[in-house]
């Protein structure tokens, strides 16, 4: 146990550390001090309360995304669709937030919250069934689903939900009760955040306790194995596709209520590609999720508000997420190489 | 020391803070410009804007840096905040969806000015920048309605008959689409300016489909004003030899020769103006500041591509409504705060 926590802080320290290394370079390449910059990044995004909210509310929805990925990373399914699902379920509890009457005040928020996550359910249904009847490999398939959510909420913003009083891609807000409350005012960070943690939570909760949380992994480390002891391997696929849509709605209903109070054209900026990142480094655990969201958060909060400060552009930023993002994903090939010698070994 | 000579020490500071506030009245605290989604190195609104954002910069001696997010739609309430408590005392967003937080920003910080674009923003400490789209289209109007009977021009039929296609019908389009209208009526009264809505502004295979509708009935010049659905306008103007009018930025780039002209919203004039207004301490706070011909906020491209094909008294014509608009003997009609005309409903 030991030296599995061991080994799981240095994946999600060293692709850290080697990206400090390869930004400072860079920093000291274009003849700024590494040490000032870093330091600015750090009080930026944990230097006093304000800040560390803001850093929240920039990684709230990254911890939906990555709960999502991971779900379907643990049992092997490769399923890159959590942006699709993320724009989809958002844009579902946008739609009834501004359309259904203000008048059912609280009760806006389970209906809100439902439909996302049911859109976000039959979102990913669709790629499953795919794979787990057709065998559609499901990179191709969810990856061509993120574009055509992309094109279907872009056609609904861009018409028939298209705000009367503007001329920009933006749907009209939803109505006030149905905001999600801000936790400290006057930071943007909201409700959102603890609802993702609950859903990390439950994550953790199904990993470790539950029979469907113990197949998924099953499958994820031997799917022969799997079914020799009885574990229908298409069952459990379709299974996890429709678990990961429902957080991935979830999620997006979430940015939407307690964000954006409105869907528009960059509701979401790679949030689901991002989550997939911080799914790796994580290794799936709900704990390292929680500090990778946190870590993401961070550079996208501090990226943009050291800019006020210092004539740093947002392309250090990127080259440090980048190369944590690389070194993330080495470990994805560690993944794959177990998987293969998993199945070597029963065979 | 004394206690005496402390207080007399701490009040001619004061004193002398004071002198220093009153001496040096313009505003010197540094001026932050959000940059909107597409970010810098778009070629069109946030290029524009940052490059007059730059200048004046530069001709005031104020310290100022656009800001850039990868996630500037969510954080846009953050980031404006963040520049208000770190000291700036510009904050411009180019983002249209920082207008709403932007208005409960500026009560929190009344000490801050606020610039906000294509909208209006209630706020004593705010500035809303428009644009006379209006005023603009009136001169592509003009322009268009002296080419289109001109048959010696590659690609025009002798019907006396453009169009427009704009992405919805709403009071903010129409105000490019009763300007021009009322341009081409003002060079020629019996021309048939033919009206259409893509109802989308992102669906280039719709804006093609609708132009060749148009051609087909004897269109020869549109008048675009559908965003992204504006695409297929002008891709239809190439492949079928007419003429399209770019909107916004110059996008008579897009289709060398069949562009005829753009009409430019020039963002570069007003952030110049912006920062200047700033650095003089003369910040138009609870104003809508109209950028139209006379301030060089709306005008028509330099028609690279085309000015060699046309003969030089249109666009001297053009001008010439340019200068009357000014002077204010040709009055264009403002649909966003003078409803709709008679000739138009």
């Amino acid at each position: 146990m030991s030296s599995n926590v061991a080994s799981r802080s240095i994946g999600i320290l060293l692709p850290l550390v080697v990206s400090l290394i390869v930004s400072g370079a860079v920093l000291l390449a274009i003849g700024k001090n590494p040490l000032d910059v870093f330091g600015l990044i750090a009080t930026e995004s944990f230097g006093n309360p304000r800040r560390i909210a803001a850093t929240l509310s920039a990684a709230t929805p990254l911890l939906f995304t990555a709960v999502a990925t991971a779900i379907c990373f643990r049992s092997g399914v490769f399923n890159v669709g959590v942006e699709g699902a993320f724009l989809v379920g958002g844009l579902a509890a946008i739609f009834l937030g501004f359309t259904l009457p203000a008048t059912w005040g609280f009760a806006l928020f389970p209906v809100c919250f439902l439909a996302a996550a049911l859109i976000g359910a039959i979102w990913l249904y669709v790629p499953g069934i795919l794979l787990a009847k057709f065998e559609v490999d499901e990179v191709v398939s969810t990856l061509m689903l993120n574009f055509i959510a992309v094109a279907i909420t872009g056609y609904l913003v861009n018409g028939p939900l298209l705000s009367p009083l503007s001329g920009n891609n933006v749907t009209p807000l939803i109505h006030e009760v149905a905001y999600l409350p801000r936790l400290m005012p006057p930071s943007t960070l909201h409700a959102g955040f603890l609802i993702g943690l609950v859903c990390v939570a439950a994550y953790g909760y199904w990993c470790r306790y539950t029979p469907a949380g113990f197949e998924g992994a099953l499958i994820g480390l031997n799917q022969r194995f799997s079914r020799a002891v009885g574990i229908s391997v298409p069952r459990t696929i379709v299974g996890v596709m429709i678990l990961s849509g429902v957080i991935a709605g979830i999620g997006g209903a979430a940015h939407g209520m307690g964000q954006m109070h409105r869907f528009s054209d960059g509701f979401s900026p790679g949030y689901g590609f991002t989550g997939m990142a911080v799914a790796l480094l994580g290794r799936n655990h709900p704990i390292g999720i929680v500090l990778g969201a946190i870590l993401f958060g961070a550079l996208a909060s501090a990226g943009t508000t050291i800019q006020l400060f210092s004539n740093i552009p947002l392309d250090l930023v990127n080259i440090i997420q980048g190369t944590v993002m690389i070194f993330a994903v080495v470990e994805l090939g560690r993944i794959s190489l177990r998987r293969k010698k998993g199945t070597a070994n029963a065979n | 020391m004394t206690k005496m000579t402390r207080r007399v020490l701490q009040v001619t500071t004061a004193c002398a803070a004071l002198m220093a506030g009153s001496v040096a009245m313009a505003d010197e605290r540094p001026a932050a410009m959000i940059i909107a989604q597409g970010g810098l190195g778009d070629g069109s609104w946030n290029d524009t804007a940052n490059a007059g954002f730059l200048s004046g910069l530069e001709k005031t001696g104020i310290e100022g840096r656009p800001i850039e997010s990868a996630d500037v739609a969510a954080q846009g309430e953050e980031i404006m905040r963040r520049a208000a408590d770190g000291g700036f005392g510009l904050v411009i967003s180019l983002e249209w969806i920082h207008g709403e937080p932007m208005e409960m920003l500026a009560k929190d910080y009344p000490d801050t000015n606020w610039v906000i674009m294509n909208q209006t923003r209630s706020g004593d400490n705010i500035a809303s920048v428009v644009f006379g789209e209006h005023e603009g289209s009136f001169l592509a109007g003009a322009l268009a309605a002296q080419v289109t009977t001109d048959t010696s021009i590659q690609g025009i039929n002798a019907d006396a008959t453009i169009g427009v296609i704009g992405g919805f019908k709403a009071p903010g389009i129409d105000k490019f689409i009763v300007g021009y209208i009322q341009g081409a009526k003002a060079v020629n009264p019996d021309i048939d300016v033919k009206v259409a809505y893509a109802d989308s502004f992102g669906d280039p295979a719709k804006g093609l489909q609708m132009a060749n509708a148009m051609f087909d009935e004897g269109a020869d010049i549109i008048y675009q004003v559908a965003g992204g659905t504006g695409i297929g306008i002008i891709e239809a103007a190439k492949a079928r030899g007419h003429y399209a009018i770019g909107v916004d930025s110059d996008q008579d780039g897009m289709a060398p020769g069949n562009v005829l002209t753009s009409m430019v919203k020039r963002v570069d004039v007003a952030v110049d103006e912006i920062v200047t207004d700033y650095a003089a301490d003369n910040f138009p706070g609870g104003e809508v500041i109209q950028f139209g011909l006379a301030q060089n906020g709306v005008a028509l491209s330099d028609m690279t591509h085309t000015k060699d094909k046309i003969p030089a008294a249109y666009v001297e014509r053009v001008n010439t409504y340019r200068d009357q608009i000014i002077a204010g003997d040709v009055d264009v009609w403002d649909v966003s705060s003078q409803g709709y005309p008679d000739f138009f409903q």
